[in-house]
């Protein structure tokens, strides 16, 4: 059973003359522990893909369903997209976006206890993810004094807090030399299949393709392979 | 968790900083405020602690305390004798600089009969009030004095046998008080150089009319400078008396102008105080203005600061409230910290009793300085919360 499903996603930005098509005929799906990868140069619609995956950008057609909700055309406001988001999907960014006033374990909790979970409970799950991803000696730092692979670390820890059903890793490794980008790219494999989440990573970083289970490639809006 | 206090944890320094700089702006605020209470609660001290109904001062003048005004001293008697008038005592107050308790020091004399006792001082705090006719003070703490200091005024010395406290002049000096021919003594005595020199001004005035010498001479105390006028008449009604009946009997047949104690204080007031309390209110106003400008700026900046992570909270799935509550404790914190601290650094200047001005502050001043400062805080980070709101969640995706 798909976690993720996208059928026909369409997304055109501006009207008649001015229409510029991001996304044309996207179909694809991704399965519980899957590692999927998704290549592209600048400009080819992964950004937009994205957003559209995240309840932030409505395509213009097509249809998105996540844990079998249809995202999309039902209904939902605002508040509903976020609770969604934050009940199903977790982030991990190129630039870490750990939150800088908050140490590890607070950025970790913070994501829990927006899901209503007590303070106390968040804290004591939080330190046991950080544990699983050898980095809870770090747990009272703030993300300045963290090295940036500590920082993907704690970024992987809070992406993954919620056991969200999809993962959104935006160029994890990009900011990481050689060796830090294969130990984060191995975590991500980890949580894919020990925790079950659906991983979608977008990247430019050809060096990390040999470990995902699929890879799609976009040029100008649609998939060439 | 809350977020408004993990950033101001984190940046201590920075808030810090802006509760000094913007409690110290309030702080100004609150000695203006108390600056112009205190104004007005000097204004009126003597008027309100004097035990009368009513001042009889010179034809049209706004006296004793606005406008200079002098009576003869005998009509006192004349006021006495008007129906309704149960006790008349004379009154004069002047404002001097002499130097007590070894420095120069500003102050009033008031002067009055000891006898008949209207316009004793009140609220005596240690010693008793004047019994002998000469040579006896009572003063105001502030003056630096103790019970049996002797003060050196004019020729004489005087012994200070009763101190009053908060007793001030409408400038806010401290007053002394003297039995009435001390204080005109006191006010009118001339060194020896002026007093050769006024009476050979008068014999030449004298000889310039044909005088001959001898008669001159002779007629030379005639034509001195009076020594016996008064400030007011002081006047306690008959109970039950109509005290306008005789205000218009003394205008009428004494050809003096009578005021209520109300009038003498509307005088103050709308003469004297008015035109500073439009100053200090204008400066108030404006200091308020820029606390809130600050405080709306400080919230603005730490809300750009953060911008990416609001984003970054947003994307993952942060409710609107979470971020606003951000904004908003934030704002509380530095408007509920600055006025603290605006407040207590004004209230201790007020306790320690340097201030060259009386301090007044009125709860009422203080609560609506909070409100303003509570409301417009909240109103002006409206900007950083609209600023917050609008940041797309996608901007967290950006390298």
């Amino acid at each position: 059973m798909p976690i993720l499903q996208v059928e026909g996603l369409r997304k055109v930005f501006g009207e008649g003359a001015l229409a510029v098509t991001a996304l044309e005929a996207i179909d694809f799906t991704v399965k519980k522990g899957e590692l999927m990868a998704l290549l592209g140069p600048s400009g080819s619609g992964k950004s937009t893909l994205l957003l559209c995956l995240s309840l932030i950008l409505e395509p213009t057609a097509g249809r998105i369903i996540i844990n079998n909700k249809e995202i999309y055309n039902n209904g939902w406001t605002n508040v509903d997209a976020r609770r969604f988001r934050r009940e199903n999907i977790g982030f991990i960014f190129q630039g870490h976006n750990l939150i800088p006033f908050l140490t590890t374990l607070d950025n970790v909790a913070l994501v829990m206890t927006l899901n209503g979970v007590r303070e106390g409970d968040a804290r004591k799950k939080g330190m046991e993810i950080l544990e699983y991803l050898e980095i809870a000696h770090r747990a009272d730092f703030y993300p300045s004094f963290l090295s940036g692979g500590e920082q993907q670390r704690v970024a992987i820890a809070r992406a993954i807090a919620n056991e969200p059903a999809l993962i959104f890793a935006d160029e994890p490794t990009a900011s990481l030399d050689t060796e830090r980008g294969f130990k984060v790219m191995g975590l991500l494999k980890r949580i894919a299949k020990e925790k079950g989440s659906g991983v979608i990573t977008v990247t430019h970083d050809h060096r990390m393709i040999d470990g995902f289970d699929t890879v799609y490639e976009l040029m100008d809006g649609r998939f060439v392979k | 968790m809350d977020l408004a206090i993990k950033d101001i944890s984190r940046h201590v320094g920075k808030f810090i900083a802006t509760i000094l700089g913007v409690g110290l702006l309030l702080t100004i605020v609150f000695i203006m405020n108390g600056i112009y209470r205190g104004i007005i609660a000097d204004g009126i001290w003597l008027i309100e602690n004097t035990d009368t109904d009513l001042w009889v001062v010179e034809r049209g003048r706004g006296g004793p305390f606005n406008e200079q005004s002098r009576v003869r001293m005998d009509m006192y008697k004349s006021v006495q004798a008007t129906p309704g008038v149960m006790q008349a005592g004379p009154f004069i107050v002047y404002a001097v600089q002499r130097e007590i308790a070894g420095r120069s020091q500003q102050f009033s004399i008031v002067g009055y009969d000891i006898a008949i006792g209207l316009g004793k001082p009140g609220r005596i705090i240690e010693g008793r009030q004047i019994t002998a006719f000469h040579y006896e003070m009572v003063a105001d703490k502030k003056l630096g004095l103790q019970l049996g200091d002797t003060v050196r005024l004019g020729v004489h010395d005087y012994r200070v046998v009763g101190i009053t406290k908060g007793a001030v002049d409408s400038g806010g000096n401290p007053l002394i008080y003297l039995a009435l021919p001390d204080a005109q003594e006191v006010l009118y005595q001339m060194d020896n150089q002026a007093i050769y020199a006024s009476r050979a001004a008068s014999l030449q005035r004298l000889l310039n009319a044909g005088l001959s010498q001898a008669d001159a001479e002779r007629m030379l105390p005639l034509v001195s400078a009076p020594v016996d006028t008064i400030s007011a008449v002081l006047v306690r009604l008959r109970p039950g008396e109509d005290a306008q009946l005789v205000k218009d009997h003394i205008a009428k047949w004494l050809y003096l102008s009578v005021f209520s104690s109300d009038d003498e204080k509307n005088l103050m007031l709308e003469g004297r105080v008015k035109r500073i309390s439009i100053v200090l209110g204008t400066f108030r106003v404006l200091l308020l203005v820029v606390s809130i400008v600050i405080v709306a700026l400080i919230v603005y900046v730490l809300t750009i600061e953060k911008i990416k992570s609001i984003a970054t909270l947003k994307l993952i799935g942060a409710s609107n409230w979470v971020i606003v509550r951000l904004i908003l404790e934030q704002t509380l914190m530095l408007t509920i910290s600055s006025f603290l601290f605006g407040y207590t650094m004004a209230a201790l200047l007020k306790a320690s009793e340097r201030f060259p001005r009386t301090l007044y502050f009125l709860t009422f001043d203080t609560i609506t300085i909070f409100l303003i400062m509570l409301v417009g805080g909240i109103l002006a980070s409206g900007l950083a919360v609209w600023h917050a709101l609008k940041a797309p969640p996608a901007l967290a995706l950006g390298g």
